[in-house]
């Protein structure tokens, strides 16, 4: 519930997050222009806790229930969030040339969809009967 | 119920052997409706002078872990379901006084008995000429000069005289005493040899002439339920490498067993006689495997299981099934005549295995015992692989620690060993009882003739991940386990293999 309650908090303080993470000046403002700061929030909290939910949900695997496994799950999250938010704010952005500084804001996203994964893996999985003690025992 | 299972001689001990692994096996006797009896507790006694023999010593050592195991299961709760459901005590432990020394042993203390030869014992020197005449045209020199520490050697006739002491004995004082309404009687013997043919009559005997003793629950048993199980021959002897030492002889088999059978009709069974409420009468002749010769003092009657001892161990289970009115009659409580039953396998063939069994002994033995082995394996192949995860990591939790307990290494060590042992020499004997494919530990192919069903890509996977996985998710629904990691341990495998034998292999009922 706690985790819960984290993400929808950053939904929605999600653009002083980010800016407080990374600030640059005409990225920034063309982020804030663009209201691409929620919506980068939006599919990083979908994606971190859907991978979550397909770890402890769907795979559920007693052999995929050691740290390592949850580990490439962080891997996993961690990269193809900002991977897919990478292209979808150069969509939104189009016509604006800031290749670098997405770039870098991607580095600093892949710190939030780590975070993101790690509080949504901890808020849910009390109820997988595989993974429930991974990475950690309860 | 208390049962008590008077076990005499070396096949009493043998079956008994099996007995406990059907018992570990978590076979339990039911009623007519096939609900588990509840309040069930067996009480073995081991009655056989000959201590230092094998057999009875590693029946005593199993029962001693059976025990051991159970207690910390359930603790002193007669009703449990499950692996070690039914409860196994020593005389001692259901003797609620102190009244009489005990041994805190299976074994009837037979000191009266065991210390002495047989001459000194009926004290031949001091007898009168006319007497030393008589005795010795009843009994040969060498059954004289018997030292009874080895058994009476195929000798029923020193039995008799020398187990007829049985009946002042502090353990049969203490049997007397606490044997109660509702209590039932058992025993186990062989016909053709010594101990066992004279034990079970003279103890019959004993225990309906109960008004001559001082127990406080005579009335009761002198019209105790008594069930019997006489075991004609299943094993021959090897010839002794002494040509001149035949105190044992197979020839002598089965006009002992004739003589024997005669006798317990006019004394035990027959018409009017109605000592035994229900007597089971197994035999192997035609399949009988040589043993080496043994009287007991040339090795330690080490003789491998064999498929009338797991036959024969069923019998008490039977025979607790029958309800009281089947065995006395309801107004007076005086035994009805007796009833007699027989066994045959479904097919005759030397190669035994599940199906050879009849529908009856399937429905109770062959779940528990794929249970059982199905527990061998994964405890032998993947506990180990899964401590600090899944269902081992719920409290209370199954750590590494856990493997040093007594409790583990008494299960995974003493008992597995001794059941490795008993399976295999099963399988060994003439008659092969294969019930599991000897050192297969994949559990998708451990259990002879069977596979498992089909799935859409080949055949159902049955392996310690799915065990895992089933535990898992039993586990993460169940938390009545309290502090009792044991208990938490035995009942998922048990719950799990239910629910997995059900689903993934073929026809196991």
């Amino acid at each position: 519930m706690i985790g819960a309650v984290i993400s929808v908090l950053f939904g929605f303080f999600s653009e002083p997050v980010y800016e407080a993470l990374y600030y640059s000046s005409g990225f920034s403002e063309a982020m804030h222009n663009n209201d691409a700061y929620g919506i980068v929030a939006i599919i990083a909290i979908a994606m971190t806790w859907g991978i979550a939910a397909l770890y402890y949900y769907v795979i559920n695997s007693v052999k995929f229930d050691r740290w390592y496994h949850w580990m490439s799950m962080l891997g996993v999250a961690s990269v193809l969030t900002p991977v897919v938010c990478f292209i979808v704010v150069g969509n939104l952005l189009e016509g604006m040339d800031y290749p670098t500084a997405s770039a870098t804001f991607e580095i600093y996203n892949v710190i939030v969809s780590a975070l993101l994964f790690t509080i949504a893996s901890f808020s849910m999985r009390w109820w997988s009967s595989n993974c429930r003690h991974t990475p950690i025992p309860q | 119920m208390k049962l008590f299972v008077f076990a005499i001689g070396g096949t009493g001990s043998r079956v008994l052997k099996s007995m406990i692994m059907l018992c570990a096996a978590g076979v339990r006797p039911v009623d007519a409706n096939g609900r588990p009896l509840q309040d069930v507790e067996i009480v073995p006694v081991i009655i056989d002078p000959h201590k230092s023999n094998a057999d009875l010593k590693r029946t005593e050592r199993l029962l001693s872990a059976y025990s051991t195991m159970r207690e910390k299961l359930y603790g002193k709760n007669a009703n449990a379901n499950g692996f070690f459901a039914t409860k196994i005590s020593s005389l001692k432990e259901v003797v609620s006084s102190s009244q009489v020394p005990l041994d805190d042993s299976f074994i009837f203390n037979l000191a009266a008995v065991e210390n002495y030869k047989f001459r000194d014992f009926i004290s031949y020197n001091t007898m009168n000429e006319p007497n030393q005449a008589l005795t010795s045209l009843l009994f040969a020199d060498y059954q004289l000069e018997n030292k009874m520490s080895i058994g009476f050697v195929g000798s029923p006739n020193i039995g008799s005289v020398a187990l007829n002491g049985v009946k002042d004995s502090n353990e049969f004082k203490a049997f007397a005493n606490v044997f109660a309404d509702g209590d039932r009687i058992f025993f186990i013997s062989s016909i053709f040899g010594g101990t066992g043919a004279a034990g079970f009559p003279i103890i019959v005997k004993n225990i309906r002439q109960a008004r001559n003793i001082d127990a406080k629950n005579k009335a009761f048993l002198q019209r105790a339920p008594i069930g019997g199980l006489t075991v004609l021959p299943y094993f021959s002897l090897m010839e002794s490498e002494d040509k001149q030492d035949k105190r044992i002889d197979n020839a002598d088999f089965v006009v002992k067993t004739q003589s024997a059978l005669e006798y317990y009709n006019n004394t035990l069974t027959g018409n009017g006689r109605n000592a035994v409420n229900a007597i089971f009468y197994l035999g192997d002749h035609g399949h009988n495997a040589p043993y080496a010769y043994d009287p007991g003092d040339k090795r330690d009657q080490h003789d491998p299981a064999h498929l009338i001892e797991l036959v024969g161990a069923m019998a008490p289970f039977k025979f607790m099934s029958m309800s009281d009115s089947e065995l006395s009659d309801p107004a007076t409580g005086q035994p009805l005549p007796t009833k007699a039953f027989e066994y045959g396998l479904e097919k005759d063939t030397d190669f035994v295995d599940f199906s050879s069994f009849g529908q009856e002994t399937r429905q109770l033995v062959y779940r528990p015992l794929v249970k059982l082995h199905l527990l061998y394996i994964f405890l032998r192949t993947g506990l180990n692989g899964m401590i600090g995860q899944g269902f081992t990591e719920d409290a209370p939790k199954i750590t590494r620690e856990f493997t040093g307990t007594q409790f583990y290494r008494v299960l995974t060590q003493q008992f597995f060993d001794s059941y490795l042992e008993w399976l295999t020499e099963l399988l060994h004997n003439r008659r092969h009882v294969t019930l599991f494919n000897e050192g297969e530990m994949e559990m998708a192919k451990a259990i002879h003739k069977v596979v498992t069903k089909k799935s859409l890509f080949g055949y159902k996977k049955v392996d310690n991940d799915v065990f895992k996985a089933e535990m898992n998710r039993l586990s993460r629904d169940n938390s009545s386990y309290g502090s009792n990691a044991e208990l938490k341990l035995m009942d998922l495998f048990y719950t799990a293999a239910e629910k997995i034998i059900t689903e993934r292999y073929d026809n196991i009922n």
